[in-house]
């Protein structure tokens, strides 16, 4: 699965919809701990959290993710989109709770 | 003789890595003197490296309690206020042995500069301060008090980073001496945290030159110092302090 198959799948609400990582999705990762993150998430892979703030973006690109997706419709604020988009991860929000979103990727075949 | 003095408790410097560099020693000193503060607390993310510089930058135009915002197992943050500079850095180092070093990614997203009390640069922070040290938040408060500091639970309005934000409800066995309600949630959440039955304080949180000042806690005390301070949130001889 990649990126334009994931929104397309979950219709996720891109919120960097210029950046968008080439390649397949290795797996993915949901904690709303940042350590746990930065610990356990695959490489390549799509984490989903409720947390919305500068770290998120500072943590994805340490553990190398592709994207993020917000659940519960919640959203950064503009200086963290920009952060995003300038190192190249693509963030995306779900009206969903991270439950249903990571059960929707599980069907679509990803794994953690 | 109490006379009302105005404090912020919480303000970085440009050692933490989400801070602008315009934070140094001298910078925060003359500005928190132009908005008419009288008492400042320097807390830095897991470190007290620029504490002492403060000190010498306020010369005694101001009080300046060495302090220092760790970060919990459960990413809870958490101001231990200290007598001095020097106890300060030994809690520090403790937080300090429980994180990583920096790679060039923690630095990408902000330097960690060691600053002397003049602004110049003297040396960078080589352990990655913005990651969560291996402390909980019993054992964070249970560090500050062995090191004779003030526990204070940071920003406790805010959706994230704060105790309960991250734990959900208030862990009052704890043994916290304080919270802090941030300058944007002191208006609507001050008296929902005042049920606590803690003394509550205001903070700037300051990680911008123009952000010191937004807020201040009043305190009636005889001077501007870690003793006072801890008087008055423990209501001793009349001293008090109050949000305002």
């Amino acid at each position: 699965m990649n990126l334009q198959e994931l929104t397309a799948a979950l219709e996720l609400t891109a919120l960097t919809p210029g950046t968008s990582p080439a390649g397949e999705l290795s797996g993915g990762y949901v904690s709303d701990l940042l350590s746990d993150v930065l610990a356990n998430a695959p490489a390549d892979g799509v984490l989903v959290t409720v947390q919305v703030h500068l770290n998120v973006v500072a943590v994805a690109v340490h553990a190398g993710l592709k994207a993020v997706i917000f659940a519960l419709d919640r959203r950064p604020e503009e200086a963290v989109v920009q952060r995003a988009v300038q190192e190249g991860i693509a963030l995306f929000c779900s009206a969903l709770p991270a439950f249903e979103i990571v059960g929707r990727l599980y069907q679509h075949g990803l794994r953690g | 003789m109490l006379k009302e003095l105005f404090a912020d408790l919480h303000l970085h410097t440009a050692l933490s890595p989400c801070a602008e560099e315009e934070m140094t020693p001298v910078a925060i000193v003359e500005q928190a003197l132009a908005v008419g503060l009288q008492l400042l607390a320097i807390c830095d993310h897991n470190t007290a490296g620029n504490t002492a510089a403060v000190q010498e930058a306020a010369a005694g135009r101001l009080g300046v309690i060495a302090g220092m915002e760790i970060t919990t197992a459960e990413e809870a943050h958490v101001v231990g206020l200290f007598p001095s500079a020097a106890h300060a850095q030994a809690a520090a180092a403790e937080v300090l042995a429980t994180l990583p070093l920096a790679t060039a990614v923690d630095l990408r997203f902000g330097e960690q500069l060691l600053l002397q009390a003049d602004g110049t640069v003297c040396g960078r922070e080589p352990h990655a301060l913005a990651q969560a040290t291996s402390f909980t938040v019993d054992a964070t408060v249970a560090l500050i008090h062995r090191h004779a500091g003030l526990a204070v639970a940071a920003h406790l309005d805010r959706p994230s980073y704060s105790v309960l934000s991250q734990l959900g409800l208030f862990p009052t066995e704890a043994g916290f001496d304080a919270v802090e309600v941030s300058a944007a949630g002191r208006e609507t959440k001050r008296d929902r945290l005042a049920l606590l039955g803690l003394p509550l304080v205001t903070s700037s949180d300051s990680h911008f030159l123009s952000d010191v000042g937004i807020c201040h806690t009043a305190l009636w005390v005889a001077e501007p110092t870690f003793a006072e301070l801890a008087r008055a949130l423990r209501g001793d001889g009349g001293r008090r302090c109050s949000v305002a």
